[in-house]
């Protein structure tokens, strides 16, 4: 008996295993033949036989099972050994495509002032004289109207030279208070290095009841904006002139490549300029009919957030469908 | 505008002012600043005196000079064709460091003994004042020799450039810009006070002005007789620093006056307005033939506020000239030129913003600078014709100021702001104040305007920020939900593997109409085109993309995928949202799942691409309206039986135009793509049951009308149906086999295989019926 105690501990794999349970354990095997003998055996050796025999049996079936769950964790373990895969080799690139940057910054933008309870406002691109100059207390002979500036067509419409004409509409169809934002594409004559003849803007208008809008209000929004655009930037106004606001103001966020230091993206000032402001004049709020109103109202150019929030440095490339910039943004 | 510091000195006292404070108080007054310049003359450059001056012995064109620099005599050898005995110079004595990093040594040149440098402006760090060395003036104020010239303002300077707002012409001088600095600074004007020489002689003598028509214009004329006029250093000095130099002397003389007063100056002959033999010039002010105010004699001598004729130009340094001082208010002549356009002078930046209307504060300076710097002398009087200026006056109270700020403002720092500004507060009450707008600030007029000066005297960043109170509203409109339903479909599609374009809305006419676009009719068109490749309105995304695609092949992209959602412009110039994709090449990049072998993008696939964007498509055959398309792959794509848009492989002619690999694209008019709130239909809660037929049927033969066909059993368990494979070869000739997929469910039960093929039978019967095709 005792050979077989090492032939299943010298069992290599669960096939000879098998066939060594067979061998013990069978109708045929080592055990039943055992038993058979033990039938001619004396009488009195019998009981003992037997007990012999049974503590083998059942020694021998423990051997033999535990000796199994090795041999079957073994060769589940050489199985998976076989299907090893050098996972460094998959290291890859998102096969999905990406968003341009322009257009995922002016859905930032939206998402802000949307979330601030402005409405969303688009309009149309072609306008007229009355809705892109007229009404924005940009009389016929301001320099703006230039043809260097616009592009005209044959029948005096143009295209709009800012997202402007949308307040006006907005206001000529709504009554007050207005609080809105006007996202689109606007077109002025200029093509070059850091201009091109289409870009974005979005302009923002609050209007409500005379003497309830003020600059303070408009720091505050913008002050804001500007933090949740750039993250944790200093914020600075400086008067400026705008036709169609008064007080206007140019704001200025500090440099977010030096710092503040001074580098050559912000001309050594430490300043970036990011935006227009103002408190609406009243010759525009005459020009749509609104009476006993006050409200402010902001512009600020997408390509020009995008390229500094994303560090892009080729305006034009944004106008390309240039893949090796866009994939950078998957 | 170009200040220096020395120039704004001379109006306001800036002691205790560092230039880096005074740009800072220009940025925060609304006066931008483009950029600071410092001038510093090195040190060991020292006044000096030549006191002779003969000729080098062994070099014609080199002097020998003895030189007085206070402490000493030194012998300088001097290349200057200007150098004489007698003239005050700058001497760089031995170890100055030279701005061109030249250090000053004792040499020899020639066999003499040189000890030093006489200096030009350029040498010294100074700008460029043309050949020669530096000659000093009286114009300089006094000074000592020996002394270093960095001790003195004009060679120890500061330039600050600012950019002016197109409202700012007040701030078009020294004295314009120094009184804002004034309000800021809450530190007087220095206001210049004549010395008065004229002669007894009165100029009544020789001019005469009279007025054709009564003209908005302001005039003031003077006249000299000019006697060796010279332009000081200092003049000279300050036109080159702001990069005006000027070759003619008359004319550096006014456009410095004019550049530190704004008052507006012109010197005529006096001839020019003499008849042969006379002594009297008569002026006359007058319309000409486009209905501009100008000044004639014989002719046409000016337009004023525009332009002056050449041949009335006073130029000589010798002479008898009139001095003109004019005023013409902005608005009238930027009205007239958009009217009737004419050649304009380099003044006309000047009078179109506004200049300075305060006309005797110009002309007296100017006479007393030309006095002081030549041996001419002013006949007594002037001669003017002054229009009465009708007095602006705005009321606004302290609480209009304080709403619009948003903060409270003191009532005393409001007026001395004012003040200080030159505006007249005089006649105001208790809470009102009543504002007299001096005539320079053509700008100011209304409650707004006032309140703009206040605000930028007081600095936006000192007003404190206060969150607007807002009524709750809803905001989500119509615009809004279509620009939400933009920016959906854009993630989905670069969710896809495409990459989001954005393109001009322009295009080129030309190729447009070769692939047979419509565009914008001839009288809508644009007037004024950038480029001629960009010469009218897009009626189509998928040039753009085409381009873009092609560029992308040109950087190495074998897979070029990209969509853009923009406008688009039909023939009437209606603007409407399309959405285009393009897919070209290989489906993916090479990989080890691909085993380095991508499949092209094929019809089927590109189809499901767009599926998966835009939710399931059906597509019919199509004929495009342009010649963009593959004939044979081209189809029109329906969404809930809405035509949205058309989808095509690009004809193998436009492939090759861009260098473009198989391609496909699709247009979609984004409006008709259903968006909104999808609602659950009841399903069956019974098993779903699949059978195939492999159909024989001729090549030839659309799927369309087997799709009708089976349509037409009208079989309420006929769920789905599909073609999952179709395969052709040699022995079926000019057939094919096409396996169509079939989905059977019932409300009811689950189907048992006697239902199933009824239902089947029913579709071959119609099949054989209708079409005579069946199974293989």
């Amino acid at each position: 008996m005792k050979e077989w105690y090492d032939k299943i501990n010298d069992a290599k794999d669960v096939e000879t295993l098998e066939e060594i349970r067979i061998a013990v354990f069978g109708k045929k095997g080592v055990l039943a033949s055992e038993f058979v003998k033990m039938k001619s055996a004396p009488n009195e050796q019998k009981s003992q036989i037997a007990k012999e025999l049974n503590s083998h049996k059942s020694a021998l079936m423990n051997e033999f099972t535990a000796k199994k769950i090795v041999l079957q964790t073994e060769a589940l373990q050489a199985a998976m050994k076989a299907e090893a895969i050098d996972v460094s080799m998959f290291s890859t690139k998102s096969q999905a495509g990406a968003l341009h940057p322009v257009m995922e910054t002016m859905d930032r933008i939206v998402e802000y002032f949307s979330s601030m309870n402005f409405a969303v406002k688009t309009g149309q691109i072609v306008e007229d004289d009355f809705n892109n100059f007229e009404a924005l207390n940009l009389p016929k002979y301001h320099p703006a109207r230039d043809m260097q500036d616009t592009f005209y067509f044959k029948d005096e419409m143009m295209l709009r030279t800012h997202t402007s004409p949308v307040q006006i509409r907005t206001m000529m169809s709504t009554k007050p208070p207005i609080r809105m934002i006007a996202p689109g594409a606007v077109f002025r004559r200029d093509y070059d290095l850091t201009h091109t003849p289409m870009f974005h803007q979005i302009e923002g208008l609050l209007v409500d009841k005379e003497g309830t809008v003020s600059f303070a209000n408009l720091k505050f929004i913008l002050e804001d904006f500007l933090k949740y655009m750039f993250g944790d930037v200093d914020v600075r106004f400086r008067p400026s002139f705008f036709p169609f606001t008064e007080p206007s103001a140019e704001v200025d966020i500090s440099c977010v490549f030096c710092k503040g230091e001074g580098c050559r993206v912000c001309s050594q000032t430490g300043w970036l300029e990011v935006l227009g402001c103002g408190i609406v004049d009243p010759n525009v709020f005459e020009a749509v009919k609104y009476k006993d109103v006050s409200g402010y109202a902001f512009g600020l150019g997408v390509e020009r957030f995008a390229m500094l929030i994303h560090q892009i440095g080729d305006l034009r490339s944004l106008f390309e469908g240039d893949i090796k910039l866009l994939e950078q943004f998957q | 505008m170009i200040v220096t510091r020395s120039w704004l000195e001379e109006w306001i006292d800036l002691s205790g002012i560092t230039t880096e404070d005074i740009a800072k108080t220009f940025n925060s007054i609304g006066l931008e600043v483009d950029r600071v310049h410092e001038f510093r003359v090195p040190k060991k450059i020292v006044f000096g005196k030549v006191l002779e001056c003969e000729k080098h012995p062994n070099a014609d064109k080199l002097n020998v000079c003895q030189v007085d620099i206070g402490s000493s005599v030194r012998q300088i050898v001097c290349g200057a064709s200007n150098v004489r005995a007698g003239l005050d110079v700058v001497v760089a004595v031995l170890g100055a460091e030279m701005p061109s990093g030249l250090v000053i040594k004792p040499v020899k040149l020639r066999d003499v003994d040189s000890d030093g440098m006489i200096c030009s402006a350029s040498e010294i760090g100074l700008p460029d004042l043309g050949k020669g060395i530096l000659e000093l003036d009286s114009s300089m104020g006094a000074y000592k020799l020996g002394d270093e010239v960095c001790n003195y303002p004009l060679f120890n300077d500061d330039l600050i450039e600012i950019e002016l707002t197109a409202n700012r012409g007040d701030c078009l001088s020294i004295r314009g810009v120094a009184r804002d600095l004034s309000a800021a600074y809450d530190r007087p004007i220095k206001e210049y006070t004549t010395s008065d020489n004229d002669e007894k002689r009165g100029v009544g003598r020789i001019l005469s002005l009279t007025h054709e028509k009564d003209l908005d214009v302001n005039l003031t004329y003077k006249a000299l007789d000019l006697q060796e006029l010279k332009i000081p250093l200092l003049v000279k000095l300050r036109l080159a620093q702001i990069e005006e130099s000027r070759e003619c002397d008359v004319e550096a003389m006014l456009l410095y006056v004019t550049q530190s007063t704004g008052v507006i100056l012109r010197a005529y002959k006096h001839e020019f307005f003499c008849e042969k033999g006379e002594k009297m010039a008569k002026v006359i002010l007058t319309e000409d033939e486009n209905g501009y105010a100008c000044i004639k004699g014989k002719e046409i001598a000016s337009v004023v506020g525009i332009i002056q004729k050449d041949a009335s130009k006073a130029t000589n340094k010798n002479g008898t000239i009139l001095l003109e001082a004019s005023y013409i208010p902005p608005d009238i002549i930027s009205k007239k030129m958009s009217e009737s356009k004419i050649e304009a002078g380099p003044m006309f930046y000047k009078t179109s913003r506004g200049s300075e209307p305060e006309l005797d504060a110009g002309i007296a300076f100017c006479v007393d600078l030309i006095e002081a710097n030549s041996n001419s002398t002013t006949y007594g009087g002037k001669i003017e014709h002054i229009k009465n200026y009708k007095e602006k006056i705005v009321s606004v109270t302290k609480q209009e100021i304080d709403a619009i700020i948003g903060a409270e403002i003191d009532k005393i720092v409001v007026a001395n702001i004012l003040k200080n500004l030159g505006f007249d507060t005089s006649k105001s009450t208790t809470d009102n104040f009543v504002i007299t707008v001096p005539q320079f600030r053509h700008d100011i007029v209304n409650k707004q305007d006032i309140v703009e000066e206040i605000v930028r005297m007081v600095g936006i960043d000192n007003i404190p920020s206060k969150p607007f109170v807002l009524t709750e509203a809803n905001r989500l409109e119509d615009n809004y939900f279509e620009y939400k339903k933009r920016s959906i479909f854009r993630h989905r599609a670069a969710q896809s593997g495409f990459f989001e374009s954005v393109h001009f809305v322009f295009d080129e006419k030309k190729v447009l109409q070769k692939y047979g676009f419509k565009t914008t009719e001839e009288s809508l068109e644009l007037l004024n085109p950038i480029v001629q490749t960009l010469d009218t309105l897009r009626p189509t995304l998928l040039t753009g993309l085409l381009k873009a695609a092609s560029l992308n092949v040109k950087n190495g992209y074998a897979s070029v995928k990209l969509f853009e959602i923009g406008s688009i412009f039909s023939a009437k110039r209606e603007e409407s949202y399309a959405m285009a994709l393009l897919f070209s090449g290989e489906r993916e990049a090479e990989s080890l799942a691909n085993a380095g072998k991508p499949q092209k993008v094929d019809f089927a696939y590109f189809v499901q691409k767009i599926a998966d964007i835009i939710g399931a498509v059906e597509l019919k055959e199509y004929k495009t309206q342009h010649s963009l398309s593959h004939e044979y792959q081209s189809a029109q794509v329906l969404v809930d039986g809405v035509v949205v848009g058309e989808l095509f492989r690009v004809h193998p002619n436009v492939e090759k135009e861009y260098d473009l690999d198989v391609t496909f694209v699709c247009e979609l008019d984004f409006s008709k793509i259903p968006y909104g709130l999808k609602i659950a239909q009841k399903r069956s809660k019974y098993q779903a049951s699949f059978r195939d037929l492999s159909l024989i049927m001729p090549k030839s033969m659309r799927y369309e009308e087997v799709k009708q066909a089976i349509e037409a059993c009208n079989l309420p368990e006929l769920i789905r149906f599909y073609p999952v494979d179709k395969y052709s070869d040699a022995s079926l000739g000019e057939d094919m086999s096409l396996s169509i997929r079939f989905v059977l469910q019932s409300d009811e039960k689950t189907l048992e295989e006697e239902d199933i093929t009824s239902v089947m039978d029913t579709i071959l019967e119609k099949l054989k019926t209708e079409l005579g095709i069946g199974l293989r």
